[in-house]
């Protein structure tokens, strides 16, 4: 009797329960989400984002679009104008102003308040994920543009022992390897690499001028001795590069690089990735900071974001919660940097502890110097300082000068004053 | 043109070194996919392979990972197929039928249907993106393999209608007229009489489309999400890597994997294909 | 007499089958063929109307007349992408024209193995324009292709690095296009050769004529609109090539090598500037008029005096 009653109890406190359960698992967060990271460190860091995200209880559908940035954005389009957004999908810089007009975004304000978040984001990233004073997007990693990276192997053998602080001092050593048989510059030929060249030129010779001149777009800047200065910089980086390269990454060339063939390379932070994936250490080669001729810590961000497209269905909402408090805590993004050899985008992010690299840690203490200096810009070549068309148009002229030798610094210097309005 | 006396040896030279020409870039892609990664970042990527192995092989086909799938290109490859061969039997049985009444069945206005029909032969494809998106949309199909397939079929129509249209042309109208006065009626005109004389036609309408379809990009990475995807947007995302060093090895590989389906149709369907433009396909 | 009875039998036929008689022919005709001409007419409207409009990311109604056309016509990408359609469009068609009419020449000659060499010829055909973009950037890489390969078998000056050269690379283009496509043009000039009536060739060699000039004289003439179809359809591939330099020179070195196709992919997808991506496209289907028209007629003109 005992028994049986005991039975029926259970069997009764299950029939209760067993809804119970069914309802949590129809609710169960789930994202769609879109980006363009399908291979490479990349892909490995955001499978490793959607094990969290499930980890966390969450359902992950995550659809990379092959291809480049353009595909992605093609893909998302379509998918915006069919009426189907996916919940999330990788977005950045002020593409996020621009895109957030054609179809309705969430509001994150909530979430991000919730977690303090925003105490804890450098201020010109901040302003450009929330560009209608609401935050729609959330920024994940970070990276520096302006670093040097140059091969222990090719310093050594022209006697140098430190990394050049000003343009001069590069100017110098280039010349030395050039003398000693050593490329100078191991460089792609990819569009954004040229135009990421210029722009850190301009960028050391006067942070200054690159605000006003790239991201202001003010024209007196654009026609001022700076920017010519810096065409003729990026002058001289074109004949120190390797002339064969054509239309590649320049990770083709690391091999050659460690091996002291190429002497140095200016490139954002990942490009350590290349290096260690190459099969190469820590001990192969030096890096630090871009020369910077007002000696003073700058730095040009490049930061990838994630952007919430409005949904109806109540699990894509619980999902797009939980995965955004997931990327605002230092665990994660501290996880996501591990892979891919950014740097978290909090500041409170500690990087002595192991696992993080030399040049991660002079990454993060360069930010911290350079918002203290306020000489934090926004990258050009990688999409952060101007919408898509006024890039495109000012990347068109810079990736000609590099390649093009008889185009004179003066000359393209009005191209791209040109080329800007003519883009606007 | 002596066309009893045998080829003298300078024709054989000629025919060898161009032949070179045209296997040069197989026969590179066939030994770097037989070469491990490690490698390439050594030696030149041209070259004689140092060690073969079948790893590539192996990698491309089951384990290559896209993000978070591992799947290789097996399942891209299955996607291609479900969505070419519909589109290329559908396109040309159609392409036939409008042909034909283009060109024996005759009709008020066909001239100015058939030259809107020729336009389309012209039209960029990149201009057609935007406009399918809507068409799609409104039709409901929007990131199905079906979608695909009803913008293949109509943007194939074109070709397959110019063909077909061009062979037909050939078929003297008075064969139709005493059919028509026999009293057959159009189907069985078409099925009776033009069908069987078809087949030239229908494999060179065949061998074009099923080639242009299966290597069709742009809409199969547009059109189509994830697992979805046809074997095209597989390889653009073997080979679009930023921020790693290109692995040549597997892409080759890859590559190869996906060329499969379409150089087995021109080696298997080349003699028909001349045989069908011998026929008459361009006029 | 049966003829007539049968004649007489569909006359007096019930008015529903001579319904049934013209309307299902009207079934089977029209809907492909509307599809066809109808999704060409109003998706070249519909461009034209965006081109007009100023829509940036989506489709947006405004007018803003001729500035999308005017902003685009001014761009160094519109004036190097159309020297570069000149450029690239003469020397590819008649590359691959020759070059096609010269393999079909040689397979004319009866030799043996005919069918390997003519797979061999064709197999390009077969691959994707990705692919082949692909595989010929590492082989007309210096760094890692040809070149290095010639210097690594002791020829140190040798130097084919049209690849990264801006004013070369356009004919790296032409060379993989041509290795592409002249397989196709082969096959057209070979069925136009094999068609030449047999007697005339007979009648003019017993007539002594050697073998150059039976060519010269019988042959070729007759493949004179073969040679024009042809060239017309390569033309309209040279017009429409895109993967094929998105996957070879990536428009480089530098802008060194955009086309009209890079032009449009540009301007509608990279830059989100759909109106004036579609004024680039209306502009690029004026080009292709400008080829076709003129052949629509001439075939026309030729049927009319044929």
């Amino acid at each position: 009797m005992v028994d049986l009653s005991r039975r029926a109890v259970l069997a009764g406190s299950a029939a209760v329960a067993i809804p119970g359960v069914a309802r949590a698992q129809a609710g169960k967060p789930r994202l769609t989400m879109i980006t363009q990271w399908s291979a490479g460190s990349d892909g490995a860091a955001i499978t490793a984002l959607g094990k969290l995200f499930e980890q966390n209880g969450g359902i992950w559908q995550h659809s990379p679009v092959p291809g480049f940035t353009t595909d992605m954005m093609n893909k998302l389009r379509a998918e915006i104008m069919a009426g189907d957004p996916p919940a999330a999908s990788q977005l950045k810089g002020p593409e996020i102003a621009a895109w957030s007009k054609i179809a309705p975004t969430v509001d994150l304000d909530g979430v991000v308040a919730a977690a303090g978040y925003e105490a804890f984001v450098a201020p010109e990233l901040a302003a450009l994920h929330k560009p209608y004073g609401h935050w729609i997007a959330l920024p994940l990693q970070l990276y520096r543009i302006n670093t040097l990276f140059a091969s222990k192997k090719a310093m050594d053998k022209v006697g140098a022992t430190k990394l050049p602080g000003t343009w001069a001092e590069f100017n110098d050593l280039a010349g030395k390897m050039k003398a000693a048989g050593i490329i100078p510059l191991a460089n792609g030929g990819i569009r954004w690499d040229d135009g990421m060249k210029w722009e850190i030129a301009l960028n050391g010779i006067s942070p200054a001028a690159y605000r006003k001149a790239v991201m202001e777009l003010d024209t007196d800047a654009l026609m001022g001795p700076e920017v010519l200065a810096a065409f003729e910089q990026t002058r001289k980086l074109a004949d120190w590069m390797n002339p064969s390269i054509a239309a590649q990454s320049w990770s083709v060339q690391v091999a050659p690089f460690i091996r002291g063939e190429m002497g140095m390379v200016l490139m954002g932070g990942w490009a350590q990735g290349n290096i260690i994936n190459g099969g190469f250490t820590f001990a192969d080669f030096l890096s630090g900071p871009a020369p910077q001729d007002n000696g003073r810590a700058s730095y040009i961000m490049n930061a990838d974001a994630f952007i919430f497209w409005q949904q109806k269905a109540a699990d894509l909402q619980a999902g797009q919660q939980l995965f955004a408090k997931l990327i605002m805590q230092l665990p994660t993004q501290e996880m996501y940097s591990h892979i891919t050899g950014s740097i978290p985008v909090r500041t409170d992010a500690d990087l002595s502890g192991t696992g993080w690299s030399d040049a991660q840690r002079s990454s993060a203490q360069g930010l911290k110097d350079a918002v203290k200096e306020k000489q934090v810009v926004l990258s050009l070549a990688h999409n952060m300082a101007q919408p898509n068309p006024i890039t495109a148009a000012m990347i068109d002229v810079l990736t000609e000068f590099v390649h093009n030798k008889d185009l004179q610094p003066k000359e393209a210097q009005q191209r791209l004053a040109d080329a800007i309005d003519s883009a606007r | 043109m002596n066309r009893q006396a045998q080829p003298g040896w300078a024709i054989y030279a000629l025919l060898v070194l161009l032949a070179a020409f045209f296997l040069t870039p197989f026969v590179v892609v066939v030994l770097t996919s037989l070469r491990p990664n490690q490698e390439m970042a050594q030696h030149s990527l041209i070259g004689w392979p140092h060690a073969i192995t079948l790893q590539n092989y192996s990698m491309a086909w089951g384990q290559f990972c896209i993000a978070e799938r591992c799947t290789g290109v097996a399942p891209y490859i299955m996607n291609s197929l479900l969505m070419t061969v519909p589109a290329t039997i559908i396109s040309t049985l159609l392409g036939a039928v409008a042909g034909f009444s283009v060109a024996l069945w005759r009709f008020r206005g066909d001239t100015v249907v058939f030259g809107l029909v020729l336009v389309g032969v012209f039209l960029p494809e990149q201009m057609r993106l935007i406009p399918w998106v809507i068409v799609l949309r409104d039709i409901g199909l929007s990131n199905t393999i079906a979608g695909l397939v009803v913008v293949h079929v109509v943007q194939g129509l074109s070709f397959t209608t110019l063909f077909c249209r061009n062979y037909y042309t050939a078929i003297p109208q008075d064969l139709i007229k005493a059919a028509r006065i026999d009293g057959a009626g159009f189907y069985r005109i078409f099925w009776r009489i033009i069908l069987p004389l078809s087949p030239p036609i229908l494999i060179v309408c065949t061998i074009w489309q099923f080639t242009g379809i299966w290597n069709e990009f742009l809409y199969g990475v547009t059109f189509l999400t994830g697992l979805d995807q046809p074997i095209t947007a597989a390889i653009i995302a073997i080979s679009a890597t930023v921020t790693t060093t290109p692995q040549y090895g597997v892409q080759s590989a890859a590559v190869l994997l996906a060329a499969v389906p379409t150089l087995a149709v021109y080696l298997f369907g080349g003699k028909y294909f001349m045989r069908g433009l011998t026929a008459g396909a361009v006029r | 007499m049966p003829r007539d009875d049968f004649a007489e039998r569909v006359r007096e036929a019930p008015r529903r089958r001579r319904f049934w008689d013209a309307i299902l022919p009207a079934l089977a005709i029209w809907p492909p063929l509307i599809l066809s001409a109808g999704h060409v007419v109003v998706f070249t409207l519909w461009t034209a109307w965006l081109s007009f409009t100023p829509s940036t990311l989506l489709p947006e109604a405004g007018y803003v007349g001729w500035h999308n056309y005017t902003n685009v016509m001014g761009t160094r990408n519109f004036h190097v992408a159309y020297v570069n359609l000149v450029i690239f469009g003469v020397c590819f068609v008649v590359a691959t024209s020759a070059l096609g009419l010269l393999l079909a020449i040689l397979l004319d000659q009866r030799v043996r193995g005919e069918n390997v060499f003519r797979t061999i010829f064709l197999y390009p055909m077969a691959i994707s324009f990705v692919v082949t973009g692909t595989i010929w950037s590492w082989l007309l890489n210096p760094g890692i292709g040809i070149q290095r390969l010639v210097q690594g078998w002791g020829w140190t000056g040798f130097r084919f690095d049209w690849l990264v050269d801006r004013d070369m690379a356009i004919y790296t283009l032409v060379i993989a296009g041509a290795w592409q496509a002249a397989g196709f043009a082969m096959a057209l000039f070979l069925a136009g050769l094999r068609s030449v009536d047999g007697e005339i060739i007979k009648a003019a060699q017993i007539d002594g004529a050697g073998a150059w000039r039976i060519y010269r004289r019988v042959v070729l003439p007759t493949m004179g609109p073969i040679v024009l179809a042809v060239m017309v359809i390569l033309l309209q591939m040279a017009i429409k090539t895109f993967d094929l330099v998105r996957a070879l020179t990536g428009g480089g070195p530098g802008i060194a090598t955009n086309m009209p196709a890079t032009v449009v992919y540009d301007f509608m997808f990279q830059r989100g500037q759909i109106g004036r991506g579609a004024a680039a496209a209306m502009l690029m289907l004026l080009a292709l008029v400008v080829v076709i028209v003129p052949y629509q007629l001439y075939q026309r003109w030729r049927g009319r005096s044929a």
